[in-house]
């Protein structure tokens, strides 16, 4: 270990030396690669940050990596057999949904059919109807006038669906499921269903679709879930109070959907041999294994390789500059190579030397330009920051840092082994007959 | 006793275990031209403490023969034994080995770099990844160096600073900080005036006091008669020459 720790310093010594020397030189050489390096750090950032934005938007709507995604055919009394079975247990989270208006009593909501408030996505666009068991429907806002009222979805959670979906807490508190069940229902509301209700203060009080009476709902906390349309979150226990099951597994609002953990084979089991006992095929409980990589786009990953393929021809270029560069310098170093051959230095150490200074190039070019993307990337934070949610308080990924790191070592590389090879081939005799 | 033997015993000097002992030496350069025959049987010893000056027209074969003396290039025919060793054929990095450990050499144009200061110039015959001594004793051993030449007090000077005499003892130091046993100096004043080059030869020769061997080539006979021995490379031969001291 030794010999090679004495071999490796003093080609970092002369190596440094050799840099020290040539600023300007170095420099010039640097600028180039530093531009393919930048290229290379930028392409892998921004497809990590876009990757781990798209993955965090399906983690929010659809739940983390892993995570089991089970629907169960909607038929009679599908609903109450979901959320008995998965009743206490931490593993397992089933969400019935259903609509709700919550404002003036008597009054059309604004946003009919739940959409968002500025009409921008989400929501059914329409009013909700409520249809009999013959198909005959209704609306229920017939006649009504337009008031001062925000329509939108609420889900009913038999525990804490975070740990599923990591729901952002943006002010407030997050449903509580360890107290006992309070008889007006605690709503935690999404962004758009806050923004709703921050222009449009209205009287407190919620009607659902299939609701026996009316409650006064209580917003303890807003989140960030993902969804662009009005929704709010609530303990299913406390929306029970003033519904019954059937009410919320409605079809209508689509069947119980349930996220379970990859361990909880036993409660699908379960879920198969009860819808069995209701009537119902066990192949009627479809079970779906979320990974976020299925959905990553197409042209996320056509943009990624574009990018990828101009970094590399840029990081040739400047490749093609350091070995210019070298080669140049190299011819006119080659008293000293000599010199240093004389005094005992071996012909590996002498190539080693050279490609020490054009790693050291290369790896100081490419720390350069790590920290022009670090500086970068937080200054276009602060400035696009608002129009760009994904760029809001994004952390530099550290696979760019590597990327940059291994495109500097890379250039360094390719552009001083040939420098390198004449360097060792210099004949001592240069400095004789000098 | 033929003449060539007669010729090997007068070369070889009465005293024990040689440095180096050469015998029947021969190089040709093959250049684009015809080759050409430059060393054709040369016999050489060097003993310790021992100073040898070599003289001859240019061209003759004075610094082929101490390039391969000096390990850096392979004689075509003969034999070199470095004490018992021979190293006649010797790949390149066991040569590179040899250099570093017994081998000091000193140019007719000093090869100083530019841009490190005098003691740097003497410490970079200590970084040549043959070992490794940490910062501080390279230091030391170059600033020692230095002071042996007398001019310990430029250390921190850059060769376009240095006059040619103190940027020649700068590359005597540099040459002699691994305490080589053997000294190679090709034509080490040819660059210099008359007075200066006699500071450097008298440099030169007060390191076979500490039992350093020294070859030195030269074209200057005063400098010649400083050594212990002269010989005359002629015709690919060499041969003892008396010069007056």
């Amino acid at each position: 270990m030794k010999p090679f720790s004495g071999r490796f310093r003093s080609a970092l010594i002369i190596g440094g030396q050799g840099i020290r020397a040539r600023k300007l030189r170095t420099f010039l050489s640097m600028i180039s690669l530093f531009l393919g390096v930048l290229g290379v750090v930028a392409a892998q950032a921004g497809q990590v940050i876009a990757h781990r934005a798209l993955v965090a938007s399906t983690e929010l709507t659809m739940g983390v990596d892993g995570t089991r995604q089970i629907y169960v055919s909607s038929q009679e009394n599908v609903g109450d057999m979901v959320m008995e079975t998965a009743k206490g247990r931490p593993d397992v989270v089933a969400m019935l949904a259903t609509n709700a208006i919550i404002g003036e009593p008597k009054v059309r909501p604004v946003n009919e059919g739940g959409m968002a408030v500025d009409g921008s996505s989400g929501g059914y666009g329409g009013p909700m109807l409520e249809c009999d068991e013959f198909g005959n429907c209704v609306n229920p806002n017939e006649g009504l006038p337009m008031g001062q009222a925000v329509e939108l979805r609420v889900v009913a959670l038999t525990a804490d669906v975070r740990q599923f979906r990591p729901l952002r807490l943006q002010s407030g508190q997050w449903v509580d499921f360890a107290s006992a069940p309070s008889l007006a229902p605690r709503l935690v509301l999404n962004k758009a269903a806050a923004e709703a209700f921050s222009m449009y203060h209205v009287p407190a009080e919620m009607r659902f679709t299939g609701s026996t009476a009316n409650s006064t709902p209580r917003f303890v906390g807003v989140v960030d879930d993902g969804v662009g349309s009005p929704q709010a979150y609530v303990r299913s226990d406390e929306l029970l109070n003033w519904m019954p099951v059937d009410a919320l597994s409605n079809p209508m609002f689509g069947g119980p959907e349930i996220l379970a953990a990859p361990t909880a084979t036993d409660f699908i089991e379960t879920l198969r041999k009860k819808l069995v006992g209701l009537g119902g095929r066990a192949e009627d409980v479809y079970v779906n294994e979320i990974y976020a990589a299925d959905r990553m786009p197409m042209e996320l990953d056509l943009m990624r390789w574009v990018f990828l393929g101009v970094s590399i021809l840029v990081l040739l270029i400047g490749s093609a500059g350091i070995l210019n560069v070298g080669l140049a310098t190299v011819g006119e170093r080659i008293e000293e190579f000599a010199l240093r051959r004389a005094v005992g230095t071996p012909r590996l150490l002498l190539a080693g030397i050279v490609l020490a200074e054009t790693l050291l190039t290369g790896l100081l070019t490419a720390l350069a330009a790590i920290g022009v993307g670090i500086a970068g990337l937080a200054a276009a934070g602060r400035v696009f920051g608002d129009r760009q949610p994904m760029l809001q308080g994004v952390a530099f990924p550290w696979e760019a840092g590597v990327a940059g790191v291994a495109a500097g070592l890379i250039a360094g590389v390719l552009g001083g082994l040939v420098p390198a090879a004449r360097a060792a081939r210099i004949p001592i005799a240069t400095v004789m007959r000098a | 006793m033929t003449a060539a033997q007669a010729t090997a015993a007068e070369l070889t000097a009465p005293m024990a275990t040689p440095l180096i002992r050469v015998t029947g030496l021969t190089k040709t350069l093959k250049g684009q031209d015809e080759p050409r025959p430059i060393l054709s049987g040369v016999d050489l010893t060097l003993h310790s403490g021992e100073s040898i000056a070599v003289l001859g027209r240019s061209g003759s074969g004075k610094s082929t023969l101490l390039s391969l003396i000096g390990l850096f290039d392979r004689a075509d025919g003969g034999q070199y034994l470095l004490g018992e060793q021979d190293i006649t054929r010797l790949p390149e990095r066991k040569a590179a080995a040899l250099r570093s450990a017994h081998f000091g050499f000193v140019f007719q144009r000093f090869f100083l770099l530019k841009h490190l200061t005098a003691a740097q110039n003497v410490a970079m015959a200590m970084v040549n990844g043959q070992g490794w001594l940490p910062r501080r004793k390279r230091k030391a051993r170059a600033l020692a160096a230095l002071d042996q030449m007398g001019i310990a007090h430029l250390a921190k000077h850059k060769p376009p600073r240095l006059s040619g005499g103190e940027q020649q003892r700068v590359a005597i130091a540099r040459a002699l900080v691994r305490e080589p046993k053997i000294l190679l100096a090709d034509e080490p004043t040819g660059a210099l005036d008359t007075d200066t080059g006699n500071i450097v030869v008298e440099a030169l020769r007060s390191a076979t006091d500490r039992g350093c061997g020294l070859i030195l080539v030269t074209h200057d006979h005063d400098h010649a008669a400083k050594m212990q021995r002269v010989l005359h490379l002629d015709h690919g031969v060499l041969s003892p020459m008396e010069v007056g001291r």
